[in-house]
């Protein structure tokens, strides 16, 4: 199976008062998993809905494989979409499910009774539930039935699939495991590929480009990797990592003023920042460390520790700023505990405190 | 794409709305149209609604003219007088039968099941029983009444203007107990437990738990069975047709029965028209508030 | 904690007095119309019967004398019902569907009006649809009066069942669109199979409404052979003298369809009324 492209162009979609997608654009590349990520009712789903014709937009166009899609309904679309509930019709056994997409299209495909038998069997053993199809859902764990959706929106082999938060119903382990089979299947039958969440985990794992969302609007796109180390709004910044970034709120004079410590701006940049009265400084807490009073940047006062296995994320009060620092290192460290810290200026971004976009790497030595 | 909605759309709808559009709307309509029609002139006036509620035919009336201690006062004002003791006492007994029902009761499967059977048997049937409960020959109350010694409701109460409609007014208690009490254990089961849990373990006592706790939280369902009960009071007709078909003397008449004696017997039907209509108006508030509680 | 138990002993006796308080009509009927009149009279009804004295000439007598007839009402009855409960359930399945899954701009007007005609009182058709079957030649037939009950089926068990469908999540019917189901199919093939508890608790309550209707029966039905049983019974009182034992007997005979719906089937009926009180 190959994938589709997929191209939204202009896509803006109203509720009432409410704009829920807002002149949206996206280029989606044959074979790409996209993840479209951000919180409950940032337009991610109903962006999701647009592609698959189950709603139409307001404004603008949508392409798949370059064939102007808005005005067609869904089931002529060639899409397939996994429901976060798993959508599987209680009444009819777990074959006669998956088998549905087929049947409502036997006559146009010029499908037999054996033809349709033989895909559910291939997808059904693709997706190892092969012996679980004389069953009904009900009869199923979660995860089953998740790969019996799975299933069912492979078997029509479309040119999209689309997902909507999958995995948020199963349980923590289930979901780890039918996590890396969706991102194996995708790789090995390449089919194009939208997937919505709020979980950013998820989406830095599953990803070859996550869109970052909020109101409605696509903030950035990128690889996980741009998305974490380079970030060019704050909202994304602090959406994506956990522990999220650090901001340090500073006062920009003819010097930085920050909470613990004070910097001379860099000559070039002096100009560029003075304009501005206020920045971010934005810091993750991987990027600090506790060391000794000689080597340290600021200092301040450990706020509480919270031990959490393999890593530890240590709050510490610096003026008036909880700043959280995330390390390995075991540090015989107690509440109350006068520390120092040394940021990782290389990794530091400053953003600007009106628009939230980021300014860039700030590199105060 | 845009008349394929259309097609679908009028695959689903055109047959149900057109029988409904024949058999009712139009009827409806046409109803208004006829009451106000004038069979000596031909023409369209108010003079149907005048005849209907000046009447003082007791039959017909719709007002008794006089006041007398006992009825028949007039179709809508024994409707009135329906609801006014019906609604009050199904509520009660509905509430309290529903709170005792579930919490004290062993089996209370058994009575729901005895006491709802009023709303399954045909409404016909339920006044004869009614006719039959209150004879003064096979009926019980009477007979218990006989027990006591009150000599004046030991007789056939349907027989007498005094005690008719009262008869029937406590026999609709016996019919329509089932609905009340249906709907207001189905609220029951609705209120979460841990609101009951939470005042046991403050030491509320059982009372006080149901007048503070559970009432208040029961007052949709109060007021949809005040609604519906009082709708069925006004527009009552089998009941009274089968047990005491309005007599005697006019004394249990009521507005769907005037209706039908305007239609059946005097051959007016026009004049059946226009009580049908004032039947609908009268009943029309009540048909908001249910409809606005349904629009959800 | 003897003050307790006490009190609830009390109750439970009081609450079972009632019950058996509304059980005692039905007893009384049962009774009278299989003991003879004159035994019924010097020794009343409520004692325990003697069984040699014990009588099916009542029911007999109802059922088969010509003058009373209610064999054919019985079988009027059934007809009537069956068929006002078959097309209403099919046109208000449909109505129903484009009420829950469909959108159009006259959606809330439509549903609206269904809502209005579900609460208007009976008597508010009659006039006209009198004269329009006389004209049509509906008028004492029975085609007649079952389109009417299937008109007035048909507003209620739309709200019904349209409120009974959202029910189903609605992930099942996009999940089917993306897929490629026509409406028709996802209608037949998930929705009905899905909602077959509503269906059946519609048409148990529309059966039992049209076999107990009275009304409309006096007004459209005049012939013997088509009137229905809930006429017929009426009709089994005296003007002045009433035979209670045929009165109780006919009774019977007409509220034993409805009974016996309600003795298989009691969860539905309940569970159909109970939804007034529970807000969604």
């Amino acid at each position: 199976m190959k994938g589709a492209s997929l191209k939204l162009w202009r896509v803006t979609k109203r509720f009432r008062n409410v704009v829920a997608v807002d002149n949206l654009n996206l280029e989606v590349d044959r074979g790409e998993f996209i993840v479209l990520l951000g919180p409950s009712g940032c337009g991610k789903t109903t962006t999701l809905r647009i592609i698959a014709g189950l709603e139409t937009p307001d404004e603008g166009r949508v392409y798949i494989d370059d064939v102007d899609v808005t005005d067609l309904e869904p089931g002529e679309r060639d899409v397939a979409m996994v429901f976060q509930d798993y959508a599987l019709y209680p009444h009819i056994t777990v074959f006669e499910n998956i088998a549905f997409p087929l049947v409502v299209r036997a006559r146009k495909l010029s499908l037999t009774k054996r033809d349709i038998e033989e895909k559910v069997l291939n997808v059904a053993k693709m997706l190892k539930i092969d012996d679980l199809l004389d069953r009904k859902p009900t009869q199923l764990s979660g995860g089953q039935q998740q790969r019996a959706a799975l299933a069912r929106a492979l078997v029509k082999e479309p040119k999209i699939w689309l997902m909507d938060e999958p995995l948020s119903n199963l349980d923590a382990l289930i979901r780890l495991q039918v996590r890396a089979e969706i991102k194996k299947l995708q790789k090995d039958l390449g089919i194009t590929t939208v997937y919505v969440t709020h979980d950013q985990t998820e989406a830095l794992s599953l990803a070859d480009r996550v869109a970052v969302m909020n109101r409605g609007r696509i903030l950035q796109i990128g690889s996980p990797r741009e998305i974490y180390d380079d970030p060019k709004h704050i909202f994304v910044a602090t959406f994506v990592g956990v522990p999220p970034m650090n901001l340090l709120e500073c006062r920009v004079s003819d010097v930085l003023e920050c909470p613990g410590f004070r910097r001379k701006l860099p000559e070039e940049s002096k100009e560029y920042f003075k304009r501005l009265n206020k920045i971010y400084i934005g810091i993750r807490p991987e990027h600090i460390e506790i060391v000794s009073k000689e080597e340290g940047d600021l200092e301040g006062v450990v706020y509480v520790i919270e031990p959490l296995g393999p890593e530890y994320i240590i709050n510490v009060l610096v003026d008036d700023t909880l700043i959280k620092i995330k390390t390995v290192k075991e540090y015989t460290l107690h509440s109350g505990d006068k520390v120092y810290l040394k940021i990782n200026w290389a990794k530091a971004i400053a953003f600007d405190t009106a628009t939230g976009l980021s300014l860039g790497k700030i590199s105060i030595a | 794409m845009r008349l394929n909605k259309q097609i679908r759309l009028i695959f689903f709808l055109l047959f149900p709305f057109t029988l409904l559009t024949i058999f009712v709307v139009y009827p409806i309509v046409a109803t208004v149209y006829y009451s106000l029609y004038d069979k000596n002139t031909g023409s369209l006036n108010l003079n149907n609604y005048i005849d209907v509620i000046s009447s003082i035919n007791p039959i017909y009336m719709l007002v008794s003219r006089s006041f007398t201690p006992t009825p028949p006062w007039g179709a809508l004002i024994h409707n009135l007088a329906w609801v006014l003791i019906h609604v009050p006492l199904t509520i009660l007994l509905g509430l309290i039968l529903a709170f005792i029902l579930k919490y004290y009761v062993k089996g209370s499967a058994l009575i729901r099941t005895i006491i709802f059977l009023g709303m399954v048997v045909p409404p016909v049937v339920g006044g004869l029983i009614i006719r039959f409960m209150f004879d003064g020959v096979v009926g019980i109350i009477p007979a218990i009444f006989s027990f006591m010694g009150i000599e004046a409701l030991s007789k056939t109460w349907t027989n007498y203007p005094s005690t008719a409609l009262y008869a029937l007014i406590l026999g609709s208690l016996w019919i329509w107990l089932g609905f009340s009490i249906t709907v207001f254990s189905a609220a029951l089961e609705n209120i979460p437990r841990s609101h009951i849990d939470a005042a046991r373990v403050f030491g509320a006592s059982m009372r006080h738990i149901f007048l503070k706790v559970i009432v208040p939280q029961l007052r949709p369902a109060i007021v949809i069975v005040t609604v519906m009960t009082a709708l069925w009071d006004m527009k009552i007709f089998d009941v009274v047709y089968a047990s005491t078909g309005g007599g005697p003397g006019g004394s249990t008449s009521v507005l769907a029965l005037v209706m039908y004696s305007y239609f059946a017997r005097a051959l007016d039907y026009y004049k059946s028209a226009a009580v049908a209509v004032i039947l609908a108006l009268i009943v029309a508030p009540f048909i908001v508030i249910v409809m606005r509680w349904l629009k959800d | 904690m003897r003050g307790k138990l006490l009190r609830t002993m009390l109750i439970n006796l009081i609450v079972w007095t009632l019950a058996l308080a509304w059980a005692l009509p039905y007893i009384g009927v049962v009774a009278v119309s299989a003991m003879p009149y004159k035994e019924v009279v010097t020794e009343g009804w409520l004692r325990i019967p003697n069984v040699d004295s014990l009588t099916l000439r009542n029911y007999i007598e109802a059922l088969t004398n010509p003058l009373y007839d209610l064999a054919t009402g019985y079988r009027n009855s059934l007809i009537v019902a069956s068929i006002s409960t078959l097309i209403p359930l099919i046109a208000a399945a449909l109505a129903a569907y484009a009420f829950s899954n469909l959108d159009f701009r006259l959606k809330p007007l439509l549903f609206g009006l269904v809502l209005v005609i579900m609460m208007v009182p009976q008597q508010l058709t009659v006039v006209p649809l009198f004269f329009l079957y006389r004209n049509l030649g509906l008028y004492d037939t029975m085609q007649g009066i079952i389109l009417l009950h299937s008109a007035w089926g048909i507003a209620w068990i739309t709200f019904f069942l349209r409120n009974y469908f959202k029910f189903i999540p609605r992930s099942l019917i996009e999940a089917a669109r993306v897929d490629g189901a026509s409406d028709f199919r996802i209608f037949s093939k998930i929705v009905l199979p899905l909602s077959v508890p509503g269906l059946i608790a519609a048409a148990l309550l529309q059966f039992t409404w049209v076999w107990n209707d009275l009304f409309y029966a006096l007004v459209f039905l005049i012939s013997r052979e088509n009137q229905v049983i809930t006429q017929k019974v009426v009709m089994l009182k005296g003007e002045y003298h009433i035979d209670w034992g045929l009165l109780t007997a006919g009774s019977v005979i007409s509220m034993s369809m409805p009974v016996i719906l309600y003795a298989v089937f009691n969860k539905y009926f309940m569970k159909g009324v109970a939804a007034w009180g529970v807000k969604r």
